[in-house]
This record gives C-alpha cells, sequence and structure tokens, in this order.
C-alpha cells in the first residue's frame, strides 16, 4: 500500500524538519518545566515519604511541612497513651540563622529531633553517625547546603542562632522545597536556639505498632488533639504539595507554561499542515477528480499528523531526557517519569490531529474540477 | 458499438449572486467504446463544464449523464462511485503526485479505486508495460519529461480499466513531436482496450486520430464530423 501521506511528508524535508522542530520544542518545553516542577515538589514532600514517621500531628492549619507553628511541647504525651501508638516525639522544623565562615548570614532549615536514627531524619547519611546528634552542640549538614552555605569538612564548626555548633556529619537527599540548606540537630537544642520556641514544638511524630492502620489511629488521634490537625503521612504529603501548587502561583505558572506548549506546537504543526495543504491542493483535487472522498484526504493529513506527532515525541523525549544529567549538575531535578512521558505523548497525538483539523474544513471545500485548471 | 457514455440535452446554469450564466444549453453528446471525439471550442465555450459534468465532477442543472447503461444521479456519492469505477482522467497538467514513482501514482490511484495489494501491482506493470513505461516505473516525476509524464497519467487513467476516459488538452504542455506520439498512444490504447476516449483540444492534431470531431460554442454543440 503506497502512503501518499508519507512520501509527501518526507519529499518535502525542509517542512517536516520544521514540523518536527516544533513538536519537539513543544514537547521538551513540557516535559522539562512539568519535570522541574515535580522535581521541586518532590523535594517538597522528601522528608515526609523518607523518614519513618507514620502520622504527623501539626499546629491548626498549618499549610505545609516547611511552615511548621508552634504548639506546647507536653502534646506529645497524649499520643503516647493511645492504643496503637509505638511511640510518639516532638519535632521541630524552624528556619534559623546560620553564620558562615565569610562572615556572611544565610538561612538554614533545622530539624531539631529527639531521637534522628528511630525517625530516619536523616535519612540517607553519608558520613558520620545520626545518634551522635544529642551528644552536645552537633549537627548533621545536608551536602547540599554547599551550594548556599560553601564547601564543609565534618569537624568544622558552625554558628547556628548564635551558638557554635560541630558538624558530625553530611547527609544526602534532604532539599527543600525552598532550596534552605537543611540541617539535622538534637531537638533540644533547636528548640533553645529560638526563644519562641521555649516549651513549643511545631511537630508530633507518631509511630504506629506494627499491624495497625494509620489512618484508623491517626482519626482516634483527632479528637484528642481539637486544637491540632492530624494527618497521616500521604495526607500531608499532598497537603504540603498542594500548598505549593495552589497557594503560591506556582500551579498556575506551569500550567501557563503547558499550555504554551501546546500553544506552539499546535500552531507550528497546524501552520505547516495548513500551509501544505494549501500548496498541495492541486493533489488532494486530483484525490477527489479520481474517485476520492474527503476522509481519504483527511487520512492522509491525520497520517501525517500522527507521524508528526510520533517523530516528534521521540526528539523531544529524547533531548529532555538527554539534558537531565546536565541539569543535575547544576542541583536542578528533572523528574521525568514513565507514566508522566505516555500522558505527554497522548498530548502530542491530541495536539497535532487537532492541528490537522485547522486543514480538514479547507480540503473538504476543495472543488475536484480544479484539475481541468491550467 | 456499445455506448459507453450518453449525455442527453445536458444544461448547467452557474449563479453568481443575482447573475445567471447558461454554460451549456442543452447538449447531447455519445460515446461508445473504442471510439475517440474530439472536443474542439473556444475559450469559453463550454468544452471544460460539459467535460466535468461527463466526468461526474460537476452535475448538470438539466439533462441526464448515463455511463455503461447507467444513469448518474446526482448526489455526492453516486457521482464519486462513478467517477472511480467508470471514469479516467487525463489532464493537461498532468497532476502527477510529484512524491510517488511512477509506479506508485498508479498503485495509489487504483487503492482509491478499491484496488490493493497484489491485484494492484499486477495492474501497474500491466498499464505502465501499455504505455512503454516499463523502464521508468520507478522514476519520480521529476525525473521524467513531459512526454513521459503524460504517458504515467494515461496509464493512470487506464488502470482498473474505466469504461470512459476523458483528457482535457493531454498535449497542450508537450512539444509538436512528442504530442503526436501521445495521441497516437492514445488512439491505440482507446483501440486495443475497448475504451470511449473524449479529448478536450484547441490542438488540431488530434483531429488525425479522432474518430469524430465535435465542435461546441456558447455552450451548443455546433457541428460533428467524422475526422479521416
Amino acid at each position: 500500500m503506497v502512503s501518499l501521506a508519507r512520501k509527501n511528508l518526507f519529499h518535502d524535508r525542509i517542512r517536516f524538519g520544521i514540523t518536527l522542530a516544533g513538536v519537539a520544542f513543544a514537547v521538551t518545553l513540557i516535559l522539562l518545566q512539568v519535570g522541574l516542577f515535580l522535581g521541586m515538589l518532590d523535594k517538597a514532600t522528601v522528608s515526609i515519604r523518607k523518614s519513618n514517621v507514620d502520622i504527623w500531628i501539626v499546629g491548626k492549619n498549618t499549610p505545609n511541612i516547611d511552615f511548621g507553628k508552634p504548639f506546647p511541647d507536653t502534646a506529645f504525651l497524649r499520643a503516647r497513651g493511645l492504643p496503637g501508638v509505638e511511640r510518639a516525639d516532638n519535632a521541630i522544623l524552624q528556619f534559623i540563622n546560620i553564620q558562615l565562615p565569610t562572615g556572611a548570614t544565610e538561612n538554614a532549615q533545622v530539624y531539631g529531633l529527639a531521637d534522628p536514627v528511630f525517625w530516619g531524619l536523616p535519612w540517607k547519611v553519608e558520613i558520620g553517625r545520626a545518634h551522635e546528634l544529642s551528644r552536645g552542640y552537633n549537627l548533621i549538614m545536608d551536602r547540599s547546603a554547599v551550594r548556599r552555605f560553601g564547601a564543609f569538612e565534618v569537624g568544622e564548626y558552625r554558628e547556628v542562632g548564635g551558638r557554635r555548633f560541630r558538624i558530625i556529619g553530611r547527609s544526602a537527599e534532604a532539599e527543600s522545597f525552598t532550596t534552605t540548606p537543611v540541617v539535622f540537630m538534637d531537638f533540644d537544642n533547636a528548640q533553645s536556639l529560638v526563644e519562641q520556641l521555649r516549651g513549643q514544638t511545631t511537630y508530633v511524630l507518631v509511630k504506629v505498632v506494627p499491624g495497625s492502620d494509620p489512618e484508623q489511629v491517626a482519626a482516634r488521634l483527632r479528637p484528642m488533639f481539637p486544637h491540632n490537625d492530624v494527618h497521616t503521612r500521604d495526607e500531608w504529603a499532598t497537603r504540603s504539595r498542594g500548598y505549593w501548587i495552589k497557594s503560591t502561583g506556582i500551579g498556575m505558572s506551569m500550567g501557563v507554561t503547558v499550555f504554551l506548549g501546546v500553544l506552539v506546537g499546535v500552531v507550528i504543526v497546524g501552520q505547516t499542515l495548513y500551509t501544505s495543504a494549501i500548496e498541495n491542493i492541486r493533489q488532494f483535487g486530483t484525490v477527489k477528480a479520481i474517485g476520492g472522498s474527503n476522509w481519504d484526504i483527511y487520512s492522509i493529513l491525520g497520517e501525517q499528523a500522527l507521524i508528526a506527532a510520533v517523530l516528534g515525541f521521540l526528539l523531544g523525549a529524547g533531548a529532555s531526557y538527554a539534558v537531565r544529567p546536565a541539569m543535575a549538575t547544576l542541583h536542578l531535578t528533572v523528574l521525568l517519569s514513565p507514566e508522566f512521558s505516555g500522558v505527554v505523548f497522548v498530548g502530542t497525538v491530541t495536539m497535532c490531529l487537532a492541528a490537522a483539523l485547522f486543514s480538514f474544513r479547507r480540503v473538504a471545500l476543495i472543488d475536484p474540477a480544479l484539475v481541468f485548471r491550467g | 458499438m456499445k455506448k459507453v457514455l450518453e449525455a442527453r440535452m445536458v444544461r448547467k446554469i452557474f449563479v453568481e449572486g443575482a447573475q445567471r450564466v447558461e454554460v451549456l444549453r442543452g447538449v447531447s453528446l455519445d460515446v461508445s467504446a473504442g471510439e475517440i471525439v474530439s472536443l474542439e471550442g473556444p475559450s469559453g465555450s463550454g468544452k471544460t463544464t460539459l467535460l466535468s459534468i461527463m466526468g461526474c465532477i460537476l452535475t448538470p442543472s438539466a439533462g441526464e449523464i448515463q455511463i455503461g447503461g447507467r444513469q448518474i444521479s446526482g448526489d455526492e456519492k453516486a457521482l464519486r462511485e462513478a467517477r472511480r469505477t467508470s471514469i479516467g482522467f487525463v489532464f493537461q497538467q498532468f497532476n502527477l503526485f510529484p512524491a510517488l514513482t511512477a509506479r506508485e501514482n498508479i498503485i495509489y490511484a487504483l487503492s482509491i479505486k478499491g484496488r490493493k495489494g497484489v491485484a494492484a501491482l499486477l495492474e501497474a506493470d500491466r498499464v505502465i508495460d501499455a504505455v512503454g513505461l516499463a523502464d521508468r516505473r520507478d522514476f519520480l516525476p521529476r525525473d521524467l519529461s513531459g512526454g513521459q509524464k503524460q504517458r504515467v497519467a494515461i496509464a493512470r487513467a487506464l488502470a482498473g480499466s474505466p469504461e470512459v476516459i476523458l483528457a482535457d488538452e493531454p498535449t497542450a504542455n508537450l512539444d509538436s513531436t512528442v504530442g503526436v506520439q501521445i495521441l497516437d498512444l492514445f488512439r491505440n490504447l482507446a483501440k486495443s482496450e475497448n475504451k470511449g476516449l473524449i479529448i478536450v483540444t484547441h490542438d488540431p492534431k488530434v483531429r488525425r486520430v479522432a474518430d469524430r470531431v465535435v465542435g461546441i460554442a456558447d455552450g451548443l454543440l455546433l457541428q460533428e464530423a467524422h475526422a479521416a
């Protein structure tokens, strides 16, 4: 079977190249922008997902993990008494100033924990031992802090909240949505650094006994904490992620980017297919004159759109996957999953077929009698 | 001889705004199998409109068209079916598909006519051989001369064995020598394949191969003459 669609497409290589470039550009734009956004959202909830915490008890209406609200640090005792709770501890997550060797002051996102090893915060320690955090003014700094705080070595000292801390270890993967470097220390030390946190905590971390359902335990905890919110791990991650998407305009910004990507794709594919249809109008007239229907011509345009979609997607997706290592060197995480790529592929095919619709109307009006005009 | 095309009192009126232009004013014309008719007339005489109506591309305002004894109704589906099965076209501008080779041009046309696979391949080779282009079957149109392109167009018109072939100024874009060769080819094929052939032309050389010459002016057939 001879494919006029395919032959025509490859016959005009420059136009085909432009079409492919347009589709690939749109695909790359969408994959990279959304991939970056997903990478940022991943960081926004990484400590929720990686830690050993089943239930988070937070201040009332706390929007996400980065913006904890203080409440009395005795609250955890109530949680400990509930059947189904294996353990409950206080935890602080607070932005605190850190003095750098250069004399500059930066903000650090401080995690203060009673038992960092049990809670898995930090969950990946490259150098040092987390259980030593409680033995004095010690801290573990995440390796990503190098970007903002400069190089650091275990054994060096940094001034946090006006107090000298010794760096006893280095963690990995602990990054925040706000890009503020993450530092882990003992709960009491963190609490003593900030006047407003005296006798306060920002979180109660709960571990349920093996075999218990965290949802059921959380449901039983809620009446016990009328001035707090109680979230399971998934609920808390969803709420934290949702805050950045809905409340900051970042989600809208991503939506606009995706819309622009789709618009670019539709315009380029639509324009090139339409121009091609106009330039090939005599060919389509011939198809009709020899007995072809509008559907024969629609199928030509549809097949061309489909080929442009598939090859354009492969080019765009290939480029997006290829630049990921380079982006990683800039500490930019592009999260591309097969599911997301599949959604973009379906979107690309839809986009190209929609673009072909512009030409459908034009070719439907072709008068086969034009073949007799000189 | 069996009549393959009959036009009976065909009228065609084009309406543009308040203006009515009667391009054909009651034209009747029959063509038999194996017969070659030259349709001649000045520009604006209505010959292309008549060709379009006989080719089932346009519908007449009045009158009727029969192809192979079947009356063609005016709905688009019936017209398209007639074009698919009963009519072959040869155009002044060749109208080959530039991205397809000579053979592919014919195979594609056959696929529109519903013939695919090996049957289409064999038929394409048969008609390419018939027009003497066996050694050019895999050439793109851009690599063929004007005469060779018109041979491919003739082969495409023949493919699928239509009853009637309608040719619109088939020699207009060819030099004199090649034009004569094409007309000879037309005559031989029309006779050997028993096709009714109507050639719309200004070219006096067509009279050399035509069985009948029909003149048209102002939407009416003028005279008929049996060519030498």
